[in-house]
């Protein structure tokens, strides 16, 4: 039982994600200056089921600051409020708090502090928005207890030194009313009998009353009457009927948000008591005053199902005809919402599900291809084959892109990110995304949160400048991070650019050789000094900062992105920026190889890279030291390397021979590769050697030949880089 | 403790095999199939002891020689040679074995811990069980043989990665 619970909590902790992705979505829009209904209903309904959810699961805690963030959004909503850029800054502060606050319920943070928060959505919601650029919650204050103390002035009045307005508070929402019922209003009698589909749905009756209990509700009367015999007795469905006495002073609206998640056919019922006595009585009333209850007390609903079915079949007979007649009376009442709601139709899918499904589709173009082999040239232009490998090629395109996901997903947690740093370093830092759509696969995207997350930390710490210093440079004392994603090929760029300082080389210099990571003498071009910041041990920060500086940063982004068969590039102009660029592959599944044999094993090299092969003529191949040799390619010499060698695979074979494979690299550009001779080419399935292993230097992975034998995946990037006597941890040598 | 083997309780079955001459003895619940031998593929810059690495339906799986992973002789490959594919902290990994003997049912209190050895890293032993042993007409041998129940976590092929993190 509690596993189950537990199970439907992580649904609830997957959907408060998504839902505060749509919520910082809906923020930022705001933000931005898009305050259309559409966009605040959105993050209305966002906060509003993180509450109920919340509720549901006893996070008292996350309810009443979802609840009261859900206040000012009802507002704006209903226009009480102006979305104006003051009221959006305390909301996205807001956000956050409700983030962490997400956070801690799962456990997985402290309780936030949220009382500067907190106070500042009351502030909103005292002064209707009208005091507009209160500062109160962005910044996270200490937490200045509000109280009630100030004596109840109405109107706004002048911000205090901490940004707080004094504003009047209801005692009564501290203490017990002591006298209040003799004054209030008659008490609510609130009648509910949940339906068999509520407690199909987990509506819990429990947690509905204690939610009611906490408002002061009292239990009246159950109705037990409709309980049937031992034998009859079905424990799906539901029998009870509760009357509840909620204090009058109550307002109905939060009465009625304890039903909010009731499934809508359950009775509730909430009126004034206006004859105290007979409180007790079964309430029956309005609806099955004219249907009339069966003798279970359910009370038929027929007509609404009808309504809701003619409703169907004017949509079904609407879109029969053909006919768009977008203009007639019912279809616009339910288009908006059901177009908006078709547009995020999802359904959660288990992701080992998904790989185990483009793993058989990857061994299916294998067969498929293996099968093509097989056949005769004739058979092979029958117009079956090219079908099936047409299919397969769809069904394979469409399994990958279940997989791909917008890079969104990574860059969201970025605005947060930089919202915090923003107070932390005192810089004022404008963000610019780029490119957010683009798709990359949702391996790529869990593994680049971590390298992202540094190298924006290290823009906003190490790359700009303090708002004075840069005012002295003659530039806006606000920086700008730009944040882009972009594909090239089967390659994914993403950028983090910064227009801050750029790299001081000769401090970087100094540092290093004060680390021990380069000797003194050492002669190092722009560039090689730029990739020291990635060297392991290596940070320039006076002084260690929470933020960024133990020098461990850098160093895990390059790790992270090699790991992923990416690399990354420093790009840095004195004075004007630095753009760290991640370069990445598009998918870690399916590769387009050209199989070689290396001291006769055979190996995958990707098909991408490579330019031409050649046999080379005698000569052709001529040593520059004792260590390496070009190629004479019609007059441009490109230095060749052999993989042998690298791998250490005994190979005595002359280079006349073999074949050399120019291959187009990256970093380095042409290089020729020597193979012994090449099988074959096809598509192979990756298979990363990490799974079951450790990635290996040199290798992308391996892939299941045909035959069942595996063949290992040659990473062009890293080999080529060894020519260059790349050492694997970054300047050691 | 006047526990025999009847009543010791049977809390776990290990899978027992030869190597180098001892008697090792593995968690059957960490075994995933026993293969025969067949050549891996080798891997470039990979310690000695990684043979290569194994189609295991459709996934690539590292084959290990455990003679040199635990400091003997390498295996000389004969008929009887045989791989333990095992999955050791959701990495599956072979472990190439000079013979596979028997699955035993060992208490939990039979077990010894095993004695402190000057070695360069930390036991790969996880303990010392005497079982008895079939003999090949059938009869039991009373005097036993002793296993070394190889712990292996510590036999991970990425536990240096694990630390370093």
């Amino acid at each position: 039982m509690s596993d189950e619970l537990d199970e439907i909590q992580a649904i609830f902790f997957e959907e408060c994600a998504e839902g505060l992705v749509t919520a910082e979505q809906g923020l930022s829009a705001m933000q931005a200056g898009d305050v259309s209904a559409e966009v605040i209903a959105g993050v209305f309904r966002a906060v509003h089921s993180i509450k109920g959810g919340a509720g549901a699961f006893g996070h008292a805690d996350l309810t009443a600051f979802a609840h009261k963030f859900e206040n000012v959004l009802d507002e704006v909503r209903g226009g009480k409020i102006p979305p104006s850029p003051g009221v959006v800054k305390v909301m996205l502060s807001a956000f956050d708090i409700l983030t962490d606050h997400v956070e801690s319920a799962k456990g997985l943070a402290p309780r936030p502090a949220d009382e500067a928060a907190l106070a500042a959505l009351e502030q909103v919601l005292a002064n209707k928005g009208a005091d507009d650029g209160a500062p109160a919650a962005s910044a996270p204050a200490p937490a200045a207890p509000v109280v009630a103390e100030a004596p109840a002035a109405p109107a706004a009045e002048e911000a205090d030194e901490y940004g707080f307005v004094p504003m009047a508070v209801s005692l009564d929402d501290f203490d017990a009313p002591a006298e209040a019922p003799a004054a209030a209003d008659a008490a609510w009698i609130v009648t509910f009998k949940p339906s068999r589909a509520a407690l199909a749905n987990a509506g819990e009756p429990l947690l509905i009353i204690r939610e009611l209990e906490t408002l002061g509700a009292e239990i009246v009367a159950v109705d037990t009457e409709t309980v049937p015999p031992l034998r009859d007795l079905d424990p799906e469905d539901a029998y009870f009927t509760w009357t509840l006495r909620v204090p009058g002073e109550i307002a109905e609206g939060d009465i009625n948000d304890c039903f909010d998640f009731v499934a809508p056919d359950s009775l509730v019922q909430v009126r004034r008591d206006e004859a105290p006595a007979p409180a007790a009585a079964p309430v029956v009333e309005a609806p099955a005053a004219d249907t009339g209850a069966d003798e279970f007390g359910f009370v038929p609903v027929s007509a609404p199902i009808e309504d809701f079915a003619a409703e169907m079949q004017r949509v079904v007979e609407t879109i029969a005809a053909a006919s768009p007649p977008i203009g007639s009376v019912e279809t616009p009442s339910i288009a908006p919402k059901a177009g908006g709601d078709a547009a995020q139709q999802t359904i959660r899918v288990d992701l080992g599900k998904l790989d185990l499904l483009l793993n058989l589709v990857g061994e299916l173009v294998i067969r498929n291809s293996i099968l093509a082999d097989r056949l005769s040239p004739a058979d092979r232009q029958r117009v079956e084959l090219p079908e099936l490998a047409r299919l397969t090629r769809q069904i394979q395109d469409n399994v990958m892109s279940l997989r791909a996901q917008p890079i969104k997903q990574a860059f969201s947690r970025v605005p947060r990110m930089l919202r915090d740093l923003s107070v932390e370093t005192g810089k004022t830092i404008n963000l610019e995304t780029y490119g957010e759509t683009t798709e990359v696969d949702k391996g790529v995207i869990e593994k680049i949160g971590d390298p992202l997350t540094h190298m924006i930390r290290n823009a906003a710490d190490h790359g700009l400048e303090s708002a004075e210093e840069r005012i002295a440079a003659g530039k806006d004392p606000a920086g700008t991070i730009k944040l882009s994603a972009e594909q090239r090929g089967a390659r994914i760029f993403v950028r983090v650019q910064d227009n801050g300082r750029g790299i001081n080389r000769e401090r970087v210099k100094a540092k290093a050789i004060e680390k021990g990571i380069i000797s003194a003498d050492a002669v190092l071009s722009n560039e090689e000094i730029d990739q020291l910041i990635c060297a392991p041990g290596f940070s320039t920060a006076e002084t260690i900062s929470n933020i960024s500086g133990r020098g461990v940063g850098m160093d895990v982004v390059r790790s992270n992105v090699e790991a992923l068969g990416g690399r990354v590039e420093i790009h840095s102009v004195p004075g004007e920026g630095t753009t760290f660029t991640m370069i990445l592959p598009l998918t870690l599944a399916i590769l387009d190889g050209m199989i070689v044999r290396l001291a006769g094993q055979r190996f995958v090299l990707p098909l991408a890279h490579v330019l031409e092969t050649v046999q080379p003529e005698p000569g052709q191949v001529k040593r520059t030291s004792p260590d390496s040799e070009v190629i004479d390619m019609r007059g441009e010499y490109v230095p060749v390397k052999r993989a042998t060698e690298i791998f250490g695979l005994n190979d005595d074979r002359a280079v006349e021979d073999s074949l050399v494979v120019i291959v187009e690299s990256e970093a380095h550009g042409k290089v020729g590769l020597v193979v012994d001779t090449i099988d074959d080419r096809r598509e192979v399935v990756i298979k990363s050697l990490d799974q079951n292993l450790h990635p290996i230097r040199g290798l992308g992975g391996a892939t299941i030949l045909g035959d069942g034998s595996i063949a290992l995946i040659l990473d062009i990037e890293a080999l080529v880089a060894s020519t260059n006597r790349y050492t694997p941890k970054g300047m050691a040598a | 403790m006047t526990t025999t083997n009847d009543n010791a309780g049977t809390d776990r079955k290990i899978v027992t095999f030869s190597l180098a001459q001892q008697t090792f003895g593995i968690d059957m619940r960490a075994l995933i199939e026993i293969r025969e031998w067949d050549e891996p593929t080798p891997l470039p810059n990979v310690p000695g002891f990684i043979k290569g690495v194994t189609n295991l339906r459709g996934n690539v799986i590292p084959v290990v020689g455990l003679a040199e992973r635990l400091g003997w002789e390498p295996s000389a490959i004969h008929a009887r040679s045989c791989v333990l594919v095992v999955n050791i902290a959701g990495k599956q990994a072979g472990f190439l074995v000079d013979e596979v003997n028997d699955i035993v049912a060992i208490g939990e209190t039979e077990i010894q811990p095993a004695p402190e050895v000057e070695t360069i890293e930390p036991s790969v032993i996880a303990g010392l069980v005497r079982i008895a042993t079939r003999q090949k007409d059938g009869t039991r041998d009373e005097k036993g043989t002793m296993v070394l129940l190889l712990d292996l976590d510590a036999l991970s092929l990425t536990k240096h990665l694990d630390l370093a993190a």
